[in-house]
């Protein structure tokens, strides 16, 4: 009675559903765009809360809905503490860098701006942290939230010495990277009394990750390839006839080059976060993720024409596609026993994601 | 029945609800009871099939109950929260009413108190100001001494008696190779190299009044108000290295101070009897050449081609005009940046 089986579950149905419906979303989308644009923007926290708490609360697992508890006002202010911390650091550095380029000491303003950027993507690190965690202490299920009492300043270190590391080798080493502060993260948080567990690695993502090195430089090659060939014809057979063809032909070289790397990068991430969801479980409950590159495009290129179409009013939708689009392609499988599944007595952070929120990035 | 979760375990309770004197009423089967004090339950999203409610007290609890229950509860339970709680409070229409006016009075005051403030910003402030800023320009300035008094010379000939004094203009040519001129604060004006070898003394005098004009009416501390309060932040980010020498310069004016720095300058070479004509002649040359060569120029000072006419508009057929400098300044001043 008190075990609950996540998926399959009886009726062959999935143990994570999404119900919610576009048309129920419209007037939150509507006066939540509405209320951005009266307030400079500063609604802009409310409305997140206001998006949150309708997505979350459509939002099924097994037998009942998630729930939103964030707040606004706690958004609001988690920015205003960030805008205090940060806005004296940024004026000094606005007022220091001038001074010293004008001075001639460009090696000096180089220093300077070299700290400037390690100091970001210090923060950069500890705000997806924080993003992480703060969002699972607002999240809800039977009554328990999530959390983490780990308050992130060690996983920024940790984000800036793998970035760093991989910016040394180009990049190359990026999946290392990604997929242990991935572990990290998730490892640090928990939901009620169970800890997450996470043991991604780099091993099946290899291949994917040369591909975004390799195709654009096969697709530039091969470009080149029919270039060439094209120019010995015409030199033989066709005088100047094709000139003109030749720089189309060029131009839809460099598109395909600019093409090809997000598409490529796209690529991975899709296997990525299949990999990744697979490897985390969360007491007996085990994760999956099925979404495919083709799906992800789908997703982009949706979102894309959506703005276009609707003269940027579909902006207001992305939030809810993307979300609905995480939900539909979760999985989740095992047991969980709801006696068991106590209250969580981790710390409920206060300043909401203010950091993440400044840098723009998203908390998985 | 209701589902309760008493916010301790994750395990649900399937109880009877009921209102009774302004409070809940639990019971379940096995004699359990509870009375929660309306005052103590919050409403919460559970979409259209449930109604959910928590408690304010106890973090975690909550009870689901099937939609229809709804209307016996009601009296006990006020409003759900929807768009915020002032705006639930005035009511959405007024609250856009109102926050639309907001927004339009803080543009407005963002976009006129630059120009209200600078006049009432002491000189001294914008001093130090200028002084942090700029130093003594470093490697950049072109120091040749014979050149520099040439420079000097022709903001003379334009502005007599601007130099003067502890707010005094000061000037100095770099050796940048952009096409710029600029005011900084604290009465500074820099001139890039290429400003004085590919023009001649006319031309520049031109430029340099128009530069006088700005430091004069204060413009420079109006941008600078305007920067600090709105672009700091975001500039910030658009930093790079190396290319940056002219970050300094990049002060951005409105079209109005653009239009009233050239009437300036156009009257301030009236007085010393040059011609606008080379001046015309330079604009119209930036608006036709390449972009690298004066996009930078072009971008602070809008609608180049428009200027130009309105300097040619300037040029008096029965004037007696003289040249902006005597040979040998225009040669000294010619080789500022090339002798060290």
């Amino acid at each position: 009675m008190d075990a609950y089986r996540a998926a399959p579950a009886a009726h062959g149905e999935r143990a994570v559903r999404f119900t919610g419906s576009w048309r129920e979303y419209l007037p939150i989308a509507a006066t939540n765009a509405l209320l951005i644009v009266c307030t400079l923007g500063v609604y802009r926290f409310w409305a997140s809360a206001r998006q949150r708490r309708y997505l979350w609360s459509r939002t099924e697992f097994i037998d009942d809905s998630l729930e939103w508890t964030g707040t606004g006002k706690e958004m609001f202010l988690g920015f205003l503490i960030v805008i205090a911390v940060l806005a004296p650091f940024f004026l000094f550095i606005q007022l220091l860098f001038p001074a010293l380029v004008a001075r001639g000491k460009i090696d000096a303003a180089g220093g300077i701006m070299f700290l400037f950027y390690i100091a970001l993507i210090y923060l950069g690190g500890f705000a997806r942290f924080r993003a992480l965690r703060y969002r699972l202490s607002r999240t809800w299920w039977h009554g328990i939230r999530g959390g983490s009492d780990d308050p992130g300043w060690n996983y920024g270190g940790e984000y800036l010495g793998r970035i760093a590391l991989s910016a040394m080798s180009l990049f190359i080493v990026y999946p290392w990277a990604a997929t242990r502060l991935w572990n990290s993260r998730w490892k640090a948080m928990s939901f009620g009394p169970l800890q997450f567990r996470a043991n991604l690695t780099a091993e099946g993502l290899k291949l994917r990750w040369a591909l975004v090195y390799f195709v654009p430089i096969a697709a530039m090659a091969l470009g080149a390839l029919v270039l060439f060939s094209i120019l010995g014809l015409s030199d033989r057979q066709l005088g100047s006839g094709p000139m003109a063809g030749l720089g189309i032909i060029f131009v839809a070289l460099i598109l395909l080059f600019y093409v090809a790397i997000p598409l490529m990068t796209l690529n991975w991430y899709a296997k990525y976060y299949r990999e990744a969801a697979a490897a985390t479980s969360l007491g007996e409950l085990e994760f999956g993720f099925d979404a495919t590159t083709m799906q992800w495009l789908g997703l982009f290129l949706g979102n894309l024409a959506l703005a276009v179409v609707t003269l940027g009013f579909g902006l207001t939708y992305w939030g809810y596609r993307n979300w609905a689009f995480m939900v539909r392609h979760l999985h989740v499988y095992g047991m969980i026993d709801v006696s068991d599944l106590t209250q969580s007595t981790t710390h409920a952070p206060r300043e909401a994601e203010g950091f993440a929120d400044a840098f723009d990035i998203g908390a998985i | 029945m209701a589902r309760l979760y008493d916010g301790v375990t994750a395990h649900p309770h399937n109880v009877q609800a009921s209102a009774r004197a302004g409070a809940l009423e639990l019971s379940q089967d096995d004699g359990w009871s509870d009375s929660i004090d309306a005052a103590l339950l919050k409403r919460l999203d559970g979409g259209k099939r449930e109604l959910r409610l928590g408690r304010t007290d106890r973090p975690g609890w909550r009870l689901v109950l099937p939609a229809d229950a709804a209307a016996e509860l009601q009296p006990l339970l006020g409003r759900e929260e929807r768009y915020g709680r002032w705006i639930d409070r005035v009511g959405l229409v007024p609250a856009l009413i109102a926050g639309a006016a907001i927004t339009a009075s803080v543009l407005a005051i963002g976009y006129l108190a630059p120009h209200w403030l600078a006049p009432h910003v002491p000189m001294s402030w914008e001093r130090n100001v200028g002084r942090a800023i700029v130093g003594d320009f470093g490697d950049l300035r072109c120091r040749d001494p014979k050149g520099q008094r040439a420079l000097e010379a022709l903001v003379d000939r334009v502005a007599p008696g601007s130099r003067g004094g502890p707010n005094g203009i000061k000037v100095a040519a770099l050796d940048v190779s952009v096409f710029n001129a600029a005011a900084l604060p604290g009465g500074y004006i820099v001139v890039f190299k290429p400003a004085i070898t590919e023009t001649d003394p006319e031309a520049l005098a031109g430029v340099l009044a128009h530069e006088v004009a700005h430091v004069r009416r204060r413009h420079v501390t109006e941008a600078l108000i305007r920067e600090l309060g709105i672009g700091a932040l975001i500039r910030l980010f658009a930093g790079n290295v190396g290319a940056n020498a002219e970050q300094i310069v990049s002060l951005r004016y409105t079209r109005e101070n653009e239009a009233q720095a050239d009437s300036d300058a156009i009257a301030m070479l009236k007085r010393a009897h040059i011609s606008p004509a080379p001046t015309a002649e330079l604009f119209k040359r930036l608006s036709t050449e390449t972009p690298q060569f004066s996009a930078e120029f072009l971008q602070s000072h809008p609608l180049t081609s428009k200027r130009a006419r309105k300097f040619t508009a300037a040029v008096d057929p029965h004037a007696r005009y003289e040249p902006a400098l005597g040979r040998a300044d225009a040669d000294a001043l010619f080789d500022i940046c090339t002798k060290t």
